[in-house]
């Protein structure tokens, strides 16, 4: 904080976050115990690591808010935190969906042709 | 990272885009001049191909994050991404749009369905959401059939309580887990699901007020046949231009499992 106490978000229903640098270390430790759990190679293990570590990283080097909320490029603290609090709730239900596995199903032929046979082969 | 970096609004970036734009201006705007093809079709929305390429990136992204639940990734009418998905994947897609940090799809615009009965699974959903962080839109359309219910995305976006009733209502889309799945747009007792292909233009009954009954009354259709045919061709050729104009090809964006 440079000094000036921040009043307001500005948005409705987002408060002012008092420690962002706690809320959001903490966020992101979980984040990243959760995606350990997941396979090495799965993409968005990869790829969720990735955005975490460098948020993480910006956060580590800047004590100053305004620093990292320029650096990260997301909006305000508060809206990083939502979005991390919200990746959080993802990664859990990501453990029991399993989305890395290969495709369930493969669509029935025609099912996405434009536009559509007249007659189906099933009659 | 480098997803989000290209997803990154035009507002997060526009300081450096005008920064370019100023060291080259001269040359940009005499180039404009010359080389630019004259569009000789004044009405036409332009596509922006660069807008266009950051959309098939993003495809490829979530394909690849979620190979279990996408068939099909595609651009249809030229600038608009399609993710087209197993039925069971309704509710891992859409949360993975509306929580993942590279994709914040945090609006649900609509829900639509359609019907085709030529095919074995004649109904398809399609949603439509926006985010408002990367100012993006993308649609996601899934299939299901008159009997096999489809996951309710109501606890995802609130706003799909009265989509999904009227989707209901319409087509007879099953959605399971919805928390008050009842008729929406039609009329007390009302049977039938009027948007499918099957369902007659003039319905099943007609309402009249009856004066000795005093009360309005419902009786199955009783129409005389002079009012049974239906001119639907206008005299003259609205568009002759566009005859034999398909509409604009769907392009399928390639992803790691179509290569295979």
């Amino acid at each position: 904080m440079s000094g000036i106490i921040k009043m307001t978000t500005g948005l409705t229903g987002l408060a002012v976050a008092n420690n962002p640098h706690h809320t959001l270390g903490i966020l992101y430790s979980k984040i990243l115990r959760t995606l350990q759990k997941m396979p090495e190679d799965a993409a968005y293990r990869k790829y969720t690591e990735e955005i975490i570590n460098e948020r993480a990283n910006v956060l580590k080097a800047n004590k100053d808010v305004d620093v990292v909320e320029r650096q990260i490029g997301c909006g305000q603290i508060e809206e990083v935190i939502v979005q991390a609090e919200n990746e959080l709730i993802l990664a859990r239900k990501m453990l029991n969906w399993r989305p890395w596995e290969p495709l369930l199903k493969q669509p029935p032929i025609e099912q996405w042709t434009w536009p559509p046979a007249q007659s189906n082969p099933k009659h | 990272m480098s997803v989000l970096r290209r997803l990154i609004p035009v507002a997060a970036r526009s300081t450096t885009l005008l920064n370019s734009l100023k060291k080259n201006a001269p040359r940009a705007f005499a180039t404009e001049v010359t080389e630019t093809p004259k569009e000789t079709r004044p009405s036409f929305r332009k596509i922006n191909q660069s807008s266009v390429d950051q959309l098939k990136d993003f495809g490829r992204y979530v394909a690849e994050c979620l190979p279990k639940y996408i068939q099909k990734v595609q651009i249809a009418a030229g600038d608009e991404l399609e993710l087209l998905i197993v039925p069971e994947g309704v509710l891992p897609v859409l949360q993975f749009l509306k929580d993942h940090h590279s994709c914040q799809f945090s609006n649900l615009v609509d829900i639509a369905g359609m019907d085709v009965p030529s095919r074995t699974n004649r109904f398809e959903v399609i949603y439509n959401i926006l985010s408002l962080r990367f100012n993006a839109r993308i649609r996601v359309k899934t299939y299901t059939d008159e009997l096999t219910p489809l996951e309710s995305c109501n606890d995802i976006y609130k706003a799909a309580n009265w989509y999904e009733r009227e989707i209901w209502d319409m087509y007879g889309v099953f959605f399971s887990n919805h928390p008050d799945l009842r008729r929406i747009l039609t009329d007390y007792g009302f049977e039938g699901h009027p948007f499918r292909k099957d369902f007659p233009l003039s319905g099943y009954v007609e309402v009249r007020y009856d004066d000795e009954k005093k009360r309005v009354v419902v009786e199955p259709l009783e129409l005389a046949q002079e009012f049974r045919r239906f001119e639907l061709s206008a005299p003259w050729e609205q568009f002759p231009n566009f005859r034999n104009a398909k509409p604009k090809e769907t392009e399928e964006v390639k992803t790691e499992k179509s290569k295979k």
